[in-house]
């Protein structure tokens, strides 16, 4: 069995439907949504007479009626949400953090949405599984639009039996700076794992897919911040801010396979006792797909591995 | 199709979400660029080998070297801009050219060749610190032990020891300790500027008379015998003013050997969230690489007026000429110009001091010196190219001792032919050829980007910038190609560097070895993988999006 992995897409279009066409294009029996499917921005395509304004990547530009839709596909590959708006809305918005708030949730419920039915329309003759577990920066309301989703399956809190492999997962991580929306203290983090772990029959075919990386390990170094949130040291000092809740269940269960996301640039994997823990990290902003494919064998477990830039 | 105006009229909307860091400081990354092309450790004692093309003008040769190096620094922050993912030269070059020439590359340039840095530094430790240290202080015995083969031996393993504890301990406690080093450095410097400003060349004459006799037992006017001992060897009557242009440009692949690095950090920047701020990334390196054309400016200017530039040339010569056999110079050590500044003041704890202070030019700088290849060994062992091992860490110190091992252990051996095997040496004299040849693909790589990876570049901030319809980074890209390359052929073929195939194949057949076992590593990983199921081609190969 094929396991394709990736994760932190970030709302980036590009990104979910090369995880999509991933099951043809690797063989893929089972592909696995990590968590942070959902976009961190939103831009203004604001209308004025027969043209439209935007700022992307730091520069403005006016498209004509005829453009508008090819800027807003741009804007989408980087993972934001192209909004159309009168200049009047913009100020409104930026007046109220609220009604920013309710806007985004709808954009992002909109794509989710959108995504899904892509792939129902992509994998409509196919067998393979797809499952979906929202990460700490996905709001809670998009669970339902996955749960209700033909083709996609909501991993969250749930004890999953992929071709004989019991999968758990959770998209919860540790507190982070941020304040986002999937966020517990590590204590938390052990009580919401608890029941699944229990659930575990055989620890040696269990696969963790728990967002956050297992603290202390190369999975989970990002660049040191200080209290501002600006990088130390020109980003050339990293600091372990993974979960000890995760190392701590990887630590006790060993389980065969622990998949992560959350740190983009913590790529790589690590051996901690029986499990290897993979994070095969995020570039959703170049439109790359960073992703693991893992070869599950009925006797051996995890055949082989690789990570791929796709 | 869409129109650029000139100010942004509209924003956009956050929220909360992981990773919207504020900007990096711009200082902190050009610190790093700035300790990259050290002025002091890599530039004097680079600079101490133009004496082999007298008639090149130095400052002039230092300027254009300046601005070939820029483009090659916009070419490197274009591409952290549309790649910033960790890896640098490797990942650049396995998306765009491929990964077999990726791996080859990058392995040879920041892995092998890196082993070849180990003794340049322990030597340059041992020409700015521990001699110049020693003999000011009257030890003389422990100046001549640092000089002979066990001395630079033991001078290659405080380095490595010095590294292994960087990278064991931490960014975090280095980079507190290179501002402290940047600080008092700068103040140093700022020291020995003044004393060779507010001197006079007689001044110079006369103190360098004094302390070479107290200093190095030489008897009489040692400035004129100085001078004779290098016109013996064929270096005389060297002007400032001297220009053939050919000889100028030729004085390039000199400069490049602290010049070209401004961009050694960008292994690190895919590490940087924020990095596609072109401007921040092109900013630290470029000021990195220009306030040390700046200070190198100043100092040639002040060594002219002070020291003397016959003189200059003649001291370096003297030394090197020794070191290849020639006639004993007359100061038995390598013409620090820091330690000369020193001597200046008629104090031997002052000059003591000066040279201490300034020895952190060195201590601040080299703890990185295996940082970038750890990076690399980590992003190939990653791939599976490189077995799993390689970039393991231990649980419990955090010491990544695969990567440290495939350093340090080639090291030591390469450190041991350096010290103890005096034909070997000419090879370290390639050391920063094989490191362009390895820019030179991620130059080409970085021109063929808009084509070979358009659908990444026309997603990027920098797809807009087009010079006569030209992707900027095609251009910057092609001229510092011609900039590389020439060095290389220069390199290669001008016995002037003492580096030409044609009068030594030793460097030749070293670097023949070290490609073939790159490649004889791809190939082996390519079929060994593929026996367990695993297709290394694949790994950069792009999904469909439709």
């Amino acid at each position: 069995m094929r396991v394709f992995y990736a994760t932190d897409l970030h709302g980036s279009e590009v990104c979910w439907r090369k995880f999509i066409n991933a099951a043809k294009f690797y063989n893929a029996d089972v592909l696995i949504c990590g968590g942070d499917m959902t976009g961190k921005a939103m831009i203004p395509i604001v209308e004025d007479g027969d043209s439209y304004e935007l700022t992307l990547a730091g520069v403005s530009q006016r498209v004509s009626r005829d453009e508008v839709a090819e800027v807003e596909s741009q804007v989408q590959r980087k993972g934001y949400y192209p909004v159309r708006m009168t200049s009047a809305q913009v100020a409104e918005l930026e007046k109220d953090p609220q009604k920013v708030q309710t806007l985004f949730t709808e954009q992002m419920c909109k794509t989710v949405e959108r995504w899904m039915q892509l792939a129902a329309e992509k994998l409509k003759d196919s067998k393979v599984r797809v499952f979906v577990a929202p990460g700490n920066d996905d709001e809670m309301e998009i669970d339902e639009v996955i749960a209700n989703a033909p083709r996609v399956e909501l991993a969250e809190g749930k004890t999953i039996d992929i071709g004989g492999y019991e999968m758990i997962s959770s998209g919860w991580a540790n507190p982070t700076p941020w304040h986002t929306y999937r966020e517990a203290p590590e204590e938390e983090l052990t009580r919401r794992m608890e029941p699944m772990l229990r659930d575990i029959k055989d620890m040696s075919r269990a696969i963790f897919n728990f967002h956050p990386p297992p603290y202390g390990t190369s999975l989970d170094e990002a660049p040191a911040l200080d209290e501002n949130l600006k990088p130390l040291h020109g980003g050339r000092v990293l600091r372990h801010v993974g979960s000890t809740a995760v190392r701590g269940a990887i630590d006790k269960y060993q389980p065969m396979l622990s998949l992560h996301g959350h740190i983009h640039e913590g790529k790589g994997i690590a051996r901690l006792g029986k499990t290897l823990a993979i994070n095969p990290g995020s570039a959703y902003e170049e439109g790359m797909l960073l992703a693991s494919i893992i070869e599950l064998d009925q006797k051996k477990g995890i055949k082989n591995y690789q990570l791929v830039n796709g | 199709m869409a129109t650029t105006t000139e100010a942004p009229r509209q924003t956009l909307f956050l929220r909360n979400a992981t990773g919207l860091v504020k900007a990096w400081s711009t200082f902190d990354a050009f610190l790093y660029a700035f300790w990259s092309v050290n002025l002091v450790t890599l530039g004097l004692y680079g600079m101490s080998f133009v004496y082999a093309i007298p008639d090149g003008q130095l400052l002039g040769a230092v300027l254009l070297t300046g601005v070939l190096v820029t483009f090659l620094v916009i070419t490197y922050a274009q591409l952290v801009s549309v790649m910033p993912r960790a890896g640098g030269d490797y990942a650049w070059q396995s998306r765009i050219l491929g990964g077999g020439i990726g791996f080859v590359l990058a392995i040879t340039g920041w892995w092998f060749t890196l082993w070849l840095w180990t003794p340049i530094y322990a030597n340059i430790l041992v020409l700015q610190f521990f001699a110049p240290l020693a003999y000011t202080l009257g030890w003389t015995g422990v100046a001549t032990f640092f000089t002979s083969p066990n001395g630079i031996f033991v001078s290659c393993l405080i380095v490595l020891a010095f590294v292994s504890g960087v990278i064991t301990l931490g960014m975090e406690g280095y980079a507190k300790i290179q501002r402290f080093c940047f600080w008092l450095g700068l103040g140093g410097l700022i020291v020995m500027v003044g004393l060779l400003l507010f001197s006079s060349h007689q001044a110079f004459v006369d103190a360098f008379n004094r302390e070479a006799g107290q200093l190095f037992g030489a008897s009489g006017n040692a400035y004129q015998a100085t001078l004779d001992v290098a016109k013996k060897g064929g270096t005389s009557g060297v002007t400032f003013g001297t220009f053939g242009f050919t000889s100028t440009v030729l004085l390039l692949p000199f400069l490049a050997f602290y010049l070209l690095w401004p961009v050694w950090g960008a292994t690190l920047y895919g590490e940087v969230r924020g990095a596609k701020e072109y401007r921040k990334v092109f900013n630290a390196m470029f000021w990195g690489l220009w306030v040390t054309v700046a200070l190198v400016a100043v100092v040639i200017l002040l060594i002219l007026k002070t020291i003397g530039w016959d003189f200059y040339y003649a001291a370096n010569a003297a030394y090197w000429n020794s070191v290849a056999g020639g006639a004993a110079p007359i100061v038995a050590t390598w013409p620090y110009p820091v330690m000369f500044a020193g001597w200046l003041v008629g104090n031997h704890l002052f000059q003591a001091l000066l040279i201490a202070v300034m020895g952190l030019w060195f201590f601040g700088w080299a703890g990185t010196l295996f940082l970038s290849s750890t990076r690399v060994i980590f992003a190939a062992a990653f791939d599976r190219v490189l077995p799993e091992w390689a970039a393991n860490i231990s649980a419990k110190r955090r010491v990544p001792y695969g990567s440290l091992i495939l350093m340090i252990v080639p090291s030591i051996v390469v450190s041991a032919l350096f010290a103890y095997q005096a034909r070997f040496q000419v090879i370290f004299l390639d050391a920063t050829a094989v490191i362009a040849v390895t820019f030179l693909g991620t130059v080409i790589a970085a021109a063929i980007l808009p084509w070979r990876r358009a659908d990444i570049y026309k997603n990027s901030p920098i797809a807009r910038w087009r010079v006569a319809g030209i992707p900027v980074i095609t251009v910057t890209g092609v001229i510092s190609a011609i900039f590389l390359a020439f060095m290389i052929v220069e390199w290669s073929l001008n016995t002037v560097y003492g580096t030409a195939f044609t009068t030594n194949v030793l460097p030749l057949q070293y670097f023949a070895v070290t490609y073939l076992a790159a490649i004889a590593i791809y190939v082996v990983a390519r079929v060994v993988r593929k026996r367990q199921g695993i297709d290394l081609a694949r790994i950069h190969q792009e999904i469909p999006v439709e």
